[in-house]
């Protein structure tokens, strides 16, 4: 890379130099599994409390293969869609109903922010008791959990708007539903989305959760099944399922999100 | 749309140079007044400013921070009411936003999740243009700012005096009667300021805009100026109105010609005093708030 | 007096809801029949027993989470090589769902208190540790350079530099722990336990007593939102000088 590159500060992304780092983390866990597996093998460990480590592994294999895994995590996954598309709509029409009304705003605002305080989760008795034990009472519980970072971001991202992009609207004189949809809401965006991938996050833990309380749908029911008949590896396995699956989704939204942003 | 504001004679106003015939007032500001109310204080802010913009002209106004040239800016452009006096274009009072008016605003104004040719073609889809003749007419103002090849590029991607570029191609993509800039330079360094300016400059002389610049950097005033409008600290007057009579066309090294640096002299004395003013009294605020 | 309000707007929504009878049976109860049940609620010792056991399962869990979470956060977040290394995996480990380690954690530490303490240790390590590494990430270096100037032993330089250097970090770390470990340890009481306000919900539930159900979800919520902005006021003064 030459002198003259790196003064002009032009070149933007440069050949990330080799780091042991990454490669540290994956051996420190791989070494902890195997040290796993040795004090079980050798009995230091009963396999009845932790099984081995390989046998999860062929548990989990054998669950996404033959077993009803693969159903499990469809699922699950089908709950979280129909909780991202209600979260999405909600939470965007709220948001920018309180950042448009500044009446609604000052009383609610703080109400959201405290709501988001709270346990909010511990409401999923009342879905219960109306949708019984059902995916909408997943979904539910799902969409309450993701509303409030999903509603205090997008008033963020309306308040956060340059006012000069708002300005160069006015100085030619659009009328305020175009300044609304082609400026301000395309500025805002970005940190609405952020909300969104938030909030999908909440929804994502609170429906496998809730799969798991009520032992209903994907992912958490099949936990709860392997958990009470003591099968353990599969139990283990269903578990390490569940953290894949919302590793991939956060990694997943991430990349989405830096796309986005361009 | 083309009501020529008449040039039969004009009272006279405060700090106009009207007496002289034979050209159009393109924009007129007529004893215009703004005040502030900041709690208790009252600050008047613009104080009877009247001058005219000629039909054609490049007219800058200068002043020292805080004179209020912000203030004009936005009552000019429409973007500020409360004020009293009027402001007229093509001799008709303007209330609001008017079409005739292009702004470029001194912030960074590009729309980032606009490419460069979308973020000029913005105007033109507001106003209902279709899509092949809006592209086709906003890629003829990206090569005009000297952009071409940047057409798909995003504004992250540009410098800062790439982004103004763009920001002032879509105020000229629309077409305004009118171009009126607000310290369009003021976050570029010193020679990315002269080279904008001279590619302004060279736009402005070719296509004969009628130009209002606001700023508060002398040696921009004289390069791109035909009038230099003087304004006081707080509250903003018309203290001067100052001929730049450097020979046109103006070409990029008329900031080193022995002439330019004789205005940015000339300018200075005016200036100075109003500027020294603005700086104690801002230093008074500082230490009045410490003690 | 705007909040006053906004509070009597949504009860008296509320009390129309009731009244116009939107929903079927008796599922959304009467503002007037959960005041009762909250005052109920208040004056009941047996209320405040479960209260107590709940309390200490989060405080305990907290504690322990606060205590790994920091130690392993200032290990790792001082040394760029294991920062890197370490924090991806805690970064994608922080956000599964923790209620599901409960059927772990039953076995390992049986049904009693011990199982909702390892769960909230669980779930609230992972805000405390990462936003120790980020604290420590952003704080000046030079403090660092000063400590180690001293000779300062790795405790001093834990207890008298990292830790007050990144205090504010800290507390909101604390803080995003706090609403995790509420919320894992609720809902493990509503899964299984004989104890605590989770377990109280559930057996409303199970009652179908649906004004007591509603009185115990206002109160949590209203304790939740107290607990937090006492959290947050710590954050914003400072927390209280430790003297040793």
């Amino acid at each position: 890379m030459s002198d003259a590159a790196t003064l002009s500060g032009r070149v933007r992304s440069r050949r990330p130099r080799f780091s042991p780092a990454p490669l540290l983390g994956v051996a420190t866990v791989l070494g902890l599994l195997a040290a796993l597996e040795a004090l079980i093998r050798t009995g230091l460990v009963s396999p009845f409390v932790v099984p081995p480590p390989s046998t999860v592994l062929l548990a989990g294999i054998d669950l996404l293969w033959h077993g009803n895994g693969l159903e499990a995590l469809l699922a699950t996954a089908f709950e979280l869609l129909s909780a991202a598309v209600l979260v999405g709509l909600i939470g965007l029409s709220v948001g920018t109903l309180l950042y448009r009304v500044t009446a609604l705003r000052r009383t609610y605002e703080g109400w959201v922010a405290a709501l988001a305080a709270t346990p909010l989760v511990l409401v999923y008795p009342f879905f219960l008791v109306m949708f019984g034990r059902s995916a909408a009472t997943i979904v539910a519980v799902g969409v309450v959990a993701g509303l409030p970072p999903m509603v205090l971001r997008t008033i963020e991202g309306f308040a956060g708007v340059r006012p000069v992009l708002v300005d160069v609207g006015r100085a030619l004189n659009l009328r305020p539903v175009r300044v609304f949809w082609s400026i301000e809401f395309p500025a805002a965006l970005p940190v609405i989305f952020s909300g969104f991938r938030l909030g999908l996050g909440f929804a994502l833990i609170n429906i496998v959760g809730m799969e798991f309380l009520i032992n209903y749908g994907g992912l958490g029911q099949l936990i709860n099944e392997h958990a009470e008949l003591y099968d353990l590896p599969e139990t283990y396995a269903c578990i390490a399922l569940v953290v894949v699956v919302s590793a991939v989704f956060v990694a997943a939204s991430e990349h989405l999100e830096r796309r986005l942003r361009g | 749309m083309t009501s020529p504001e008449p040039s039969a004679p004009v009272p006279p106003l405060s700090g106009d140079t009207s007496a002289v015939v034979g050209w159009t007032a393109a924009l007129r500001v007529m004893n215009v007044t703004k005040r502030f109310h900041t709690g208790r204080e009252i600050v008047t802010a613009v104080d009877d400013v009247s001058f005219d913009v000629r039909e054609g002209e490049f007219l800058s106004v200068i002043g020292p921070s805080g004179c209020g040239k912000s203030t004009l800016f936005k009552i000019i452009g429409g973007l500020l009411g409360g004020f009293s006096g009027e402001v007229r274009v093509g001799g008709r009072s303007i209330q609001g936003p008017h079409r005739d008016i292009g702004m470029v605003f001194q912030e960074e104004s590009t729309f980032p999740w606009r490419s460069v040719l979308d973020n000029v073609a913005f105007p033109l889809e507001a106003s209902g243009m279709g899509r092949a003749e809006r592209l086709d007419r906003a890629a003829h103002f990206v090569s005009l700012v000297g952009l071409k090849g940047f057409e798909r590029r995003f504004p992250s991607e540009l410098s800062g005096g790439m982004r103004q570029r763009v920001a002032i191609a879509r105020t000229l993509a629309f077409n305004p009667k009118i171009l009126l800039m607000d310290e369009p330079f003021a976050a570029l360094d010193e020679q990315t300021r002269y080279l904008l300016g001279d590619k302004v400059l060279q736009i402005q002389q070719a296509t004969k805009q009628t130009t209002l610049l606001i700023t508060h950097n002398i040696g921009e005033a004289v390069q791109l100026s035909d009038r230099v409008l003087v304004m006081t600290y707080r509250p903003g007057r018309i203290k001067a109105v100052v001929e730049v009579d450097l020979p046109r066309p103006r070409s990029d090294d008329v900031i080193t010609s022995d002439a330019f640096a004789r205005h940015v002299a000339g300018l200075w004395r005016n200036l100075k005093e109003e500027a020294s003013r603005g700086l104690a009294e801002s230093e008074a605020l500082v230490s009045g708030g410490a003690g | 007096m705007a909040q006053g309000a906004s509070l009597a707007a949504v009860v008296a929504v509320w009390a129309a809801v009731v009244n116009a009878r939107l929903f079927p049976g008796d599922i959304v109860p009467s503002p007037a029949a959960v005041a009762g049940r909250i005052v109920g609620l208040a004056l009941s010792a047996d209320f405040y027993g479960h209260l107590r056991v709940t309390a200490a399962e989060i405080a305990g869990g907290l504690a322990l989470a606060a205590v790994a979470g920091i130690l392993l956060g200032v290990a790792i977040g001082a040394r760029p090589l294991l920062r890197r290394a370490y924090e991806p995996w805690l970064h994608y480990l922080a956000p599964t769902p923790k209620i599901v380690f409960f059927p772990v954690m039953l076995m390992l530490f049986g049904v009693g208190a011990a199982s909702k303490v390892s769960l909230a240790t669980l779930g609230a390590f992972f805000p405390i540790v990462l936003g120790t590494i980020s604290g420590v990430r952003e704080m000046d270096p030079v403090l660092v350079q000063v400590g180690r100037g001293f000779a300062l032993s790795p405790y001093r330089m834990l207890t008298m530099v990292y830790v007050p250097a990144i205090r504010a970090a800290l507390v909101n770390a604390v803080r995003l722990g706090f609403g995790v470990a509420v919320v894992v340890v609720l809902l493990a009481e509503t899964k299984l336990s004989s104890a605590g306000i989770g377990y109280l919900i559930i057996d409303a539930y199970r009652h179908f007593d649906m004004p007591l159900l509603a009185a115990l979800v206002l109160v949590l919520f209203g304790l939740a939102i107290l607990a937090n902005a006492g959290l947050a006021r710590l954050a914003r003064h400072g927390a209280p000088a430790v003297s040793r």
